[in-house]
This record gives C-alpha cells, sequence and structure tokens, in this order.
C-alpha cells in the first residue's frame, strides 16, 4: 500500500517508489531505500513527519503517496 | 605553497559551523560562476597558506539540485588537495552514503565524525578506529560547536592532502556489473584513470548530465552497455546501486556502531515536535512566534508597558542619537570654516539622507538575529512543513514561506533566500511577490501619513492593515501567476526536520550579519549617492540654484504626474516622493520632509518616527489617495537594490523586466482600486 495510508505510530517496511526517476533517486539520497523500515512520527492533511534511518523526513501527501510499503 | 580543503556533507550536519571554527572571521562569501549558490572561502586560523572552502550541503552526488552539481564538478573537476567530509554522527548511516560517493571520486578525503557529544549523551558508541580501518580513510571524531578535535582533523587532511593518499577503489556493484563500469570506462579511454571510472558509474545510473556531455560516437557505443546493466539489475541499475551501497553502510555501521536501545525511542526533539508540529496547535505557535518577534523589533510599548521600546526600537532610538549629534558636529564644523551655504546644504543632506537608514540598520539587525536563531535552531524547517499545507492553495510550497518572512526585514536578502527554492517555477513566484512584504524601510512612510491623515483614528490598525494588503495581495499574486504566467504543478515538498539544538550565539551573529550586510552596504552607496542626487535635483535648475518649485525635480514631477490621477494623488511632489522611492522606500519621507515646505531636519525624524504631523501634506492627500499612495509605494517596484537582487538571483533581465513589470501593474490596480471604492463609500 502506498505510504499515505499509513497512521501516526505505524511502521512500515519499504518495497517499491512509483513517479518520476528524479524524484525517487532523492528520495533514496535522502534515505529512503527497499527494504527499510519507516515510522510515521506525525501527520496532518497536508503532509507526514517520518523517521527513516534515525533522520526526520517531513513530505507531503502527494510525494508519501509514491512510495510503496508494506507491513 | 597554498592548499585548498573542501569542506562536504549533507545539509545540517554542522558544516557551516564547523567553517566558521576553522576560518574564524576570514571569510569571503560569492557565487559560483553561472549558478546563484553561495561560494564561501575563508582561511584555515592554523596556517594561512590553507584555504577553506565550503562546499553547499547536499544529500548526495546525483545532479537533483544546482548545489549537488556544483559540489561534484568541484570535487571531480577542480580537484580541491583534500576533502573533509563532514558526518553527522547521529544519523551517521544517511551521511555516509554521500561519504561512499565522495570516496568513488578518489580525492583524498577524511571524515569528521560531528556531533560526537549528542551520540555518547545517547549513550551510543562509534569507533572511529574500526571505521577508519574499514573504510581505508581517515575518521577523525569531532565535535564542531565546541571546537573539539579539530586539530587533530586539520593533522590529519593536511597529511592526506600532502601525501595525496587516495581512497581505494571500493568493489560494491557485483561482478557483473562492476564488469559493465570497466567496459564503459574503457569507452571512455580507460578503466585506469579514476575520472572515466567514476563517470562510468554516473552513467550506469543514467546521470543526465554526464551522459550530455559525452561526444555522440561515443553515447551510442555505451548505450547498449547501460541497457545491459539496467537488465542484469532487474531493470533499474541506479537503485540497484543504492541498494549496493546502503548495504555496505549497513554492515560496517553494524561493526562500528554500538547501540545501546534498540527500536525507536523518544528524543527531546521528538516530544518537542509531538507540539510543535501538532496539527491543532502548530499554527496558534507558529503566530504568537511572529507576534514576539516584531514585537521585539518594532514594539513602541514593548511587552504591553505603555512607552516601553523594544530592543529595535532602543537600539534604533540610540544609533539615530548618535548620528544626529556627528551630522550637527559635522555641519557646525563646515559652516565655521566658511563653505557657501549649497555646500553646508549638501553636506547636511547627505547626512542626513545616510543617517535615516542607519537609523533602520538595528530593526533589520534585531529582525535577522531573531530569524537567524529560529533558522538555527531546527524550527524554520517545522514551519515550512506547516505552511505547506496553506500554501499550496496558492500554488506555492512551503519552502517558499521563509524567503517571504524575511521581506519583513529587507527584500534583498530575502531574494537571495528563495535561492534555497528547488522548483524554478517556485523560485520565480516567490522572488515576484517577496518585496510585497512591507520590508522595514516602507513603515516610515505609514507611520508619516498615519500621524497626519489619520491623527484622530487607530494609527496601528491603519498601518496593520497596509501590511495585510501586502500578504493578500502577495497570495493573489501567487493565485494568477499560477494560473497565467506558469505551467505545471507545485513541486513536491520534502524536507529534512534536523533535531532542535540551541544555536551558539556566534554561530547566530555570523549568520545575521551575512543577510544584514546587503542592507548595510546600501546605506553606505546607493543612498549616499542618491542622496546627492535628489539635493541637486532639488535645488537647481538649468539656469541655476533655484527654489523647491523651479527645480528640475519639479518639472520631472509635473511630467509625469498625469500618470498618477486614476489613484488620486496627480501632484508633482507625490510623484517624485514614487521616484525618490525606488532609490530607496525610506527617502520617500525625506523627500516629503523637503518638498512640503522646507522643513527642519528634527523635523523630518519625528514625522518619521510618527511622533508629528507634516503640515502641508494634507493639501495634496485626503484619507483615501493617502491609503492609494501608501498601497502604490508598497507593491511597486522595490528599490533598486532590491532589484538588482532580482537580476543577480533571476540571472536574466527578460525576468526581472517581468517581475518589476509584474508588481508595477498590480501597484496601480491595487492603489486604483482603493481610490475608487475609497471614494464611493468615504
Amino acid at each position: 500500500m502506498p505510504l499515505s495510508m499509513m497512521e501516526q505510530g505505524d511502521t512500515g517496511k519499504i518495497v517499491g517508489f512509483c513517479g518520476q526517476k528524479e524524484m525517487r533517486q532523492h528520495l533514496q539520497d535522502m534515505g529512503f531505500i527497499r527494504g527499510d523500515r519507516v515510522y510515521v512520527v506525525g501527520e496532518n492533511h497536508g503532509g507526514m513527519i517520518l523517521m527513516v534511518k534515525g533522520v526526520k523526513i517531513a513530505l507531503n501527501r502527494a510525494l508519501a503517496h509514491r512510495i510503496m510499503v508494506t507491513n | 605553497m597554498g592548499m585548498i580543503i573542501a569542506l562536504a556533507g549533507n545539509p545540517n550536519c554542522g558544516k557551516t559551523t564547523l567553517f566558521n571554527e576553522l576560518t574564524g572571521s576570514r571569510q569571503h562569501v560569492g557565487n559560483w560562476p553561472g549558478v546563484t549558490v553561495d561560494k564561501k572561502e575563508g582561511v584555515y586560523k592554523g596556517n594561512k597558506d590553507v584555504t577553506i572552502l565550503d562546499l553547499p550541503g547536499t544529500y548526495s552526488l546525483s545532479p537533483y539540485s544546482a548545489e549537488e552539481i556544483v559540489a561534484r564538478d568541484y570535487i571531480v573537476k577542480d580537484k580541491p588537495d583534500a576533502v573533509i567530509n563532514i558526518v553527522d554522527g547521529t544519523s551517521i548511516e544517511r551521511n555516509l552514503y554521500l561519504s561512499l560517493q565522495i570516496m568513488e571520486t578518489r580525492i583524498p578525503m577524511v571524515i569528521a565524525m560531528n556531533m560526537m557529544d549528542e551520540v555518547e549523551a545517547k549513550g551510543d558508541q562509534i569507533d572511529c578506529q574500526k571505521l577508519s580501518w574499514a573504510l581505508g580513510i581517515p575518521v577523525v571524531p569531532i565535535v564542531a560547536r565546541s571546537g573539539k578535535g579539530l586539530k587533530e582533523l586539520m593533522c590529519a587532511v593536511l597529511k592526506a592532502a600532502e601525501s595525496h593518499e587516495k581512497p581505494e577503489r571500493m568493489h560494491l556493484f557485483g561482478n557483473e556489473l562492476e564488469n559493465i563500469v570497466a567496459e564503459i570506462a574503457d569507452v571512455l579511454g580507460g578503466r585506469e584513470q579514476d575520472e572515466n571510472w567514476w563517470k562510468a558509474v554516473k552513467l550506469v545510473e543514467s546521470d543526465l548530465v554526464v551522459a550530455e556531455s559525452l561526444d555522440p560516437e561515443k553515447a551510442s557505443a555505451i548505450k547498449g552497455l547501460i541497457d545491459k546493466a539496467n537488465k542484469s539489475a532487474d531493470g533499474d541499475a541506479e537503485a540497484r546501486l543504492a541498494d549496493v551501497r546502503y548495504q555496505y553502510i549497513g554492515k560496517i555501521v553494524g561493526e562500528c556502531v554500538k547501540k545501546t536501545k534498540r527500536g525507536h525511542v523518544e528524543t527531546k526533539s521528538d516530544k518537542m515536535d509531538k507540539i510543535l508540529t501538532n496539527r491543532i496547535l502548530a499554527l496558534p505557535i507558529f503566530a504568537a512566534v511572529m507576534y514576539v518577534m516584531f514585537a521585539c523589533t518594532f514594539s513602541e510599548n514593548f511587552l504591553f508597558i505603555e512607552g516601553l521600546p523594544s530592543p529595535g526600537v532602543w537600539l534604533a532610538g540610540i544609533v539615530e542619537n548618535i548620528w544626529g549629534t556627528a551630522a550637527a558636529f559635522v555641519v557646525g564644523a563646515v559652516e565655521e570654516v566658511g563653505a557657501s551655504e549649497w555646500a553646508v546644504g549638501l553636506v547636511s543632506s547627505c547626512l542626513d539622507g545616510i543617517g535615516a537608514v542607519a537609523g533602520f540598520l538595528p530593526l533589520v539587525l534585531v529582525l535577522f538575529l531573531l530569524l537567524s536563531f529560529l533558522e538555527d535552531s531546527g524550527y524554520m524547517a517545522r514551519v515550512a512543513f506547516v505552511m505547506d499545507r496553506i500554501f499550496r492553495h496558492f500554488g506555492l510550497s512551503g519552502r517558499s514561506f521563509i524567503p517571504m518572512l524575511m521581506g519583513f526585514g529587507c527584500s534583498v536578502p530575502a531574494l537571495m533566500a528563495s535561492r534555497t527554492l528547488e522548483s524554478d517555477k517556485d523560485r520565480k513566484i516567490t522572488m515576484m511577490i517577496t518585496p510585497f512584504m512591507s520590508c522595514g524601510a516602507k513603515l516610515p512612510i505609514y507611520a508619516m501619513f498615519a500621524a497626519t491623515l489619520f491623527a484622530d483614528s487607530n494609527q496601528t490598525a491603519i498601518i496593520f492593515s497596509i501590511y495585510m494588503l501586502g500578504i493578500v495581495t502577495a497570495v493573489f499574486g501567487a493565485l494568477i501567476l499560477n494560473k497565467f504566467a506558469f505551467k505545471g504543478n507545485v513541486a513536491n515538498f520534502i524536507m529534512e526536520l534536523p533535531q532542535y539544538r540551541v544555536p551558539t550565539l556566534k554561530s547566530v551573529l555570523i549568520h545575521a550579519w551575512e543577510k544584514v550586510k546587503g542592507f548595510a552596504v546600501k546605506a553606505g552607496t546607493v543612498i549616499f549617492a542618491s542622496t546627492v542626487l535628489i539635493w541637486f535635483l532639488s535645488n537647481f535648475n538649468m539656469r541655476g540654484m533655484c527654489g523647491m518649485e523651479e527645480s528640475l525635480l519639479a518639472s520631472i514631477g509635473n511630467g509625469i504626474k498625469w500618470i498618477f490621477a486614476p489613484l488620486g494623488w496627480a501632484d508633482w511632489r507625490a510623484s517624485v516622493g514614487v521616484v525618490t522611492g525606488w532609490i530607496a522606500k525610506e527617502n520617500i519621507v525625506a523627500t516629503f520632509g523637503q518638498v512640503f515646505g522646507n522643513v527642519s531636519d528634527e523635523m523630518v525624524e519625528a514625522v518619521m518616527a510618527g511622533e508629528e504631523a507634516l503640515p502641508a501634506i494634507g493639501e495634496v492627500f485626503n484619507r483615501v489617495s493617502a491609503y492609494s499612495y501608501m498601497a502604490f509605494n508598497l507593491l511597486c517596484m522595490p528599490c533598486f537594490a532590491a532589484v538588482g537582487a532580482i537580476k543577480r538571483e533571476m540571472g536574466s533581465w527578460k525576468w526581472t523586466l517581468r517581475a518589476v513589470g509584474f508588481q508595477m501593474v498590480t501597484a496601480y490596480v491595487v492603489a486604483m482600486l482603493i481610490n475608487l471604492i475609497g471614494n464611493v463609500v468615504f
């Protein structure tokens, strides 16, 4: 499912990305990597705050929608 | 023998702090050729033959943003003697990703493992010796904020630079991909050369910048090899390389880092974020922070105590007093020597012109000190995230918020701050609407009118409404530009939220000064020259010295005043004010002081502070036209210093003219509407 469906306190495992190559690469550069676990620290209507590789990253929902996760 | 050491690292890893610690105050900030990315250079404190170069903060060496291209071009093409790669020990895995990419360029390098104090405070341990052995390059633990470990770091770097010790070529990608990389490197001119190898890796990652730099013959030979690489990596070689690098990092971090606690532990930053980014509380808290910030800068009744000046106003008062005394002394001295009347007039009006700006400098300084504090503490990143939700409705990303906020201080640094926006469209729109935020120099105009024509109404409300007008116009401006002038969607928002840290006084001061400097330089140059010009124009005509009514300035004003008739103030004095306002907005008040009867200098100061009324203004303006005049000067072309900043950041005259044209039309339409509607209603 897309990461945007997760809720505060949820943890998921990244399985893939959709969308443009450039954005995908930037996500990788910032630490979003297949097989890694992400933790949802917080969310509001516009976006989410996530924890990956011990770093806190904020992104908007449209972008979170492009990251695929499983439980 | 001169030596160049480059600093590279992720954003928020403490790179700027380290740079400040290594170079002290001997810094030079310029631009990288062709792009608007800061180029900071400084001389190492411990050895003046060593130049430290601060590369822009990046997450990788892939060409995602101008910063990343600058950083990697410098490392690959210009080849510094050595690179210090700063790694934030608290997020070591993500930071080491960049380290691996720098190692792939095979430049002599040393890793500075920063934030070791925080790592220890968390109860973790990083074995730098073991890490150094695993990576094959020196790793030095440091605490940049306190300067701990910097001597050892520089010692290791200089040794690496002198001995040209390069990192070993890593073979992480697996036999199949490694062979393809080697074959591509051969096509490029030989796998032995590091640059060819590096380019080959980038080509496998489908790096567009490297691909475009190839000559067509080689490109077609390489294309087949790249397809082969993608095929062997299940369709996406670039993702495979990223996976492999992170796996390798994961392995060595597992060996060299001991974590006391497993899983997600709630830190102090997390607790603060629960409140500061809370979906309900975030906006009210932010509004309160804004209020406190502006109160500290502009309030005459600080902390609601009648007559207590805020730190900003207090400092401004001191500077004005000192300047006033000094100016009076100089003018007195000039009179003493027996200089002619016009010379005395010239000297005194120059001193007043500069004094007016010098008086604002403390206000702008206090505002930027507070803004720098918020930025360095990590709060601004949260604000950008919280505001993103709202800004998206106007077609802007939350990142546009920081430049717009700085616009309340001075447009020049605000426009410069827009360069951090990744999307070209967002950056252009932000630059076009940022001058609508009422800068510090525009405040005296409102104060002047408020004290004169709105003396019996709530003056604070009048001034506040002008600020709001600027914000509302900016919102509509963004919507209109998005709808008619630009194509494409709003860029996605992604931003690291660094841990909250109390910034050091030194870093806040340096940071604020970098921003205020533009304003200060303007005071010394543009304003000085313009005051001389205005003085000349208002005291001379073609026949020689004359009164104000017959001066060149009056002729100019009379020539253009018809343009402003629909706005309600077709008067030469008002028109001249607009023109002098382009040189610097605060000039308008000084010009009014001169053109509305020879008002004394003390009077002009009192008018600027809103304490006294300028009597003759009432003859030209009524309340409606005064409001229209304020609106026009708020929204029309900003001062020349700001236009220069737009030109630098846009990088083209075409876009600069478009921006100025947009501002002019907006100002004219809004002021005309105010005049039309105002005359019907009042």
